[in-house]
């Protein structure tokens, strides 16, 4: 029973709001509390524990005794290892260079032509950007069988347009394993940036193009001086995205090469050696969890510092249209 | 030296007719009002001259020369636009260096130049600023800067006021008539509002529709509107339309008598009269003549005031007055005089004004 006040009005109105607020406060609590669990034991859990665990030795599954940094030491400096991270690392420098040329140029360039309204642009648009939409599995094992050396689709029509002699296994050959691959990620991949280029082009007013067509009737100049700079935070999120998914590159080269990065390591990237470390493969045998943790380790901070301290570069020349 | 020339103007935008036909010369240093209620063309009509739409058919020249497949930057025409345009990621010195330096200009030249512009709109102190750290009335000023620092033949302005509030609106419109004044250039001005009309313009051209409705000094509008349109279009409060059958001298609205108006032009038995509020006034109580008319009610708005009343047949019609003295009220009836020799005659069915002989 709420005491009336001095003026005989009940207080209660005034408490509602409070216990209004706690309810709302219990809701938040309610729906922030399963995916805090979630990432704590899933995300933050294994990053920490993975830290941990690159301190220790492991036989199997079983932790041994505390070893400082030697596995990182390991990986990074003792031989054979060193020599397959340094090898599987400059594989994805390269993945990443390749990537950013071919899947974001492209993808700028498919942009810039959507968003031009030349003909058949609303179909393009929905064709560009379906792989995006499939699964990894599906377009590295139907990529493989395209590259298949006798029955593959890519050297039969080469051969029926008589292009024959061009004809190579793929993925078997040292010289082109690697763009094999780099050439399935940007077509499956190359819609991502185009959406969001083509997102920040149609963000840009269209009095401001008039303006700077009133000034310059270069396409050239256009792009570089007005429309580039104005795309800035689309920029910022295709190349940053690009750098964290190019060195934690693992789906596409572990369906269509294998663990092994073949041939002869030649795909080898960072994913696919930590893997094998970590939890062994067939060839090798051998599983060390403590190197693996390392190599953990090590990618997700060469990641983290490499892509915050590029986001904030990108960041300041990005201006509010 | 600028001469404007279209000639047979049409635009059309897949199924739609913009501008429908436009004729017009624009002479070298005049400053050229386009004016018109919205979609009547304007805009349309100011892009086409700017390059960064296609004529549809007919023909724009510019000193003699066609501007057909000339592209908008080399025109030698700079324009000015509502939202100012400013290029978001230079600051204001890099805004107005932008197009002189793309013109081919010397690093000193386009220095020289902007220091110039600078001190004429007293940017100054501005040069390093973004857009964004700017004020309406400073991006104003900017966008008209990186205009002038082109010195182009043809400055196209469109609606360049409208995102400004009053007090502003009134202090840029006087800048940019003395602007008009130092400078010289060709000004082609597009707004909805005719007092920007009427205090700015050399000659106003009235657009409806995509058609010319009439080309003239702001007086000449004013004082012989060439149709209904143009008669109501200028002038505040709206000049009143009248429905009148006409008996001779007589000229009669339904439910609201008839006055006599002796030397009317020719016209049909039924004409339209246009009077402007300054044309008409309040008879005296006891008066017979005039119209009669219910009073509505009264404006102040302190130089002046309106009365608003409304006729026998609904029409709602406006006089300026004094108020001051005023004991109307609503539903009162009154009778309003009209002054003969004010008033327009217009066609019932066509607008079109008959003048006196």
């Amino acid at each position: 029973m709420p005491a009336p006040t001095s003026n005989g009005i009940s207080r209660t109105p005034a408490r509602t709001p409070r216990l209004r607020v706690s309810g709302r406060g219990l809701w938040i609590t309610f729906l922030l509390v399963p995916p805090v669990v979630v990432m704590a034991l899933f995300v933050i859990y294994p990053i920490f524990s993975a830290l941990a665990y690159a301190f220790y030795d492991w036989q199997g599954l079983a932790r041994g005794d505390f070893v400082g940094f030697a596995n990182f030491e390991k990986v990074l400096f003792q031989q054979p290892f060193a020599a397959t991270t340094w090898n599987a690392f400059k594989n994805n420098i390269f993945v990443f260079f390749a990537l950013m040329i071919i899947q974001n140029g492209l993808g700028f360039i498919l942009a810039y032509a959507l968003w031009r309204d030349l003909p058949g642009a609303r179909f393009h648009r929905i064709a560009v950007f379906l792989p995006v939409v499939l699964s990894t599995v599906i377009i590295g094992y139907v990529w493989k069988l395209f590259f298949h050396p006798i029955f593959g689709a890519v050297n039969q029509l080469l051969k029926a347009v008589g292009l024959g002699s061009l004809a190579t296994p793929w993925l078997g050959d040292a010289d082109t394993a690697l763009n094999a691959l780099i050439f399935v990620n940007a077509w499956a991949w190359v819609g991502f940036p185009t959406l969001v280029f083509l997102a920040g082009l149609q963000r840009i007013p269209s009095e401001i193009l008039d303006a700077a067509r009133m000034e310059t009737d270069s396409e050239l100049t256009l792009i570089r001086r007005v429309i580039w700079p104005l795309i800035a935070p689309s920029a910022t999120v295709c190349f940053v995205l690009l750098f964290i998914g190019s060195f934690n590159w693992f789906e596409l080269p572990y369906i269509m090469v294998g663990l092994d990065g073949s041939p002869y390591g030649n795909t080898d990237v960072l994913g696919l050696y930590f893997y094998r470390t970590a939890f062994g493969n067939q060839s090798a045998g051998i599983q060390d969890f403590g190197m693996g943790s390392a190599l953990a380790v090590l990618m997700f901070l060469f990641i983290a510092v490499v892509a915050t301290s590029w986001t904030i570069y990108l960041r300041k020349r990005e201006i509010e249209v | 030296m600028a001469q404007l020339s279209l000639r047979g103007v049409r635009k059309n935008f897949r199924n739609v007719e913009v501008l429908r036909g436009i004729d017009l010369e624009i002479h070298d240093r005049e400053l050229v009002v386009f004016v018109g209620p919205s979609g009547c063309g304007k805009s349309t009509l100011l892009r086409l001259i700017a390059g960064l739409d296609d004529i549809s058919e007919g023909e724009f020249t510019l000193n003699g020369r066609s501007m057909v497949n000339v592209p908008p930057s080399k025109r030698d025409i700079a324009m000015v636009f509502q939202s100012y345009a400013l290029y978001p990621h230079m600051n204001v010195y890099d805004n107005m260096a932008f197009g002189a330096k793309l013109m081919g200009l010397s690093k000193d030249e386009v220095q020289k130049r902007i220091d110039e512009t600078a001190a004429t709109l007293q940017l100054g102190p501005l040069l390093q600023r973004k857009p964004r750290e700017l004020s309406g009335g400073q991006r104003q000023r900017v966008a008209i800067g990186r205009a002038l620092v082109r010195k182009p033949a043809v400055f196209l302005l469109d609606e360049p006021l409208s995102n400004l509030d009053a007090a502003l609106r009134s202090e840029v419109r006087l800048e940019i008539a003395k602007l008009h004044n130092d400078i010289g250039g060709t000004m082609i001005y597009v707004t909805h509002d005719q007092v920007e009309a009427m205090t700015l313009a050399d000659r106003i051209v009235v657009l409806r529709d995509g058609m010319i409705e009439q080309v003239g000094t702001p007086r000449e509008l004013y004082e012989t509107p060439a149709n209904a349109f143009v008669g109501t279009f200028i002038g505040s409060p709206r000049m009143s339309l009248l429905k009148a059958v006409r008996d001779g001298d007589r000229f009669g609205v339904a439910g609201s008598g008839a006055v006599l108006l002796p030397d009317a032009p020719e016209t049909g038995k039924t004409v339209t009269l246009g009077i402007r509020p300054d044309a008409l006034s309040l008879a005296p109580e006891g008066a017979t003549d005039g119209f009669e008319a219910e009073f509505e009610y009264a404006e102040y708005l302190g130089n002046d005031a309106y009365i608003y009343a409304r006729l026998g047949d609904g029409t709602r019609v406006s006089l300026q007055g004094d108020t001051k003295n005023l004991t109307h009220r609503p539903g009162d009836a009154v009778r309003l005089r009209p002054d003969p020799a004010e008033i327009h005659y217009f066609d019932s069915e066509t607008g079109r004004s008959f003048r006196r002989p």
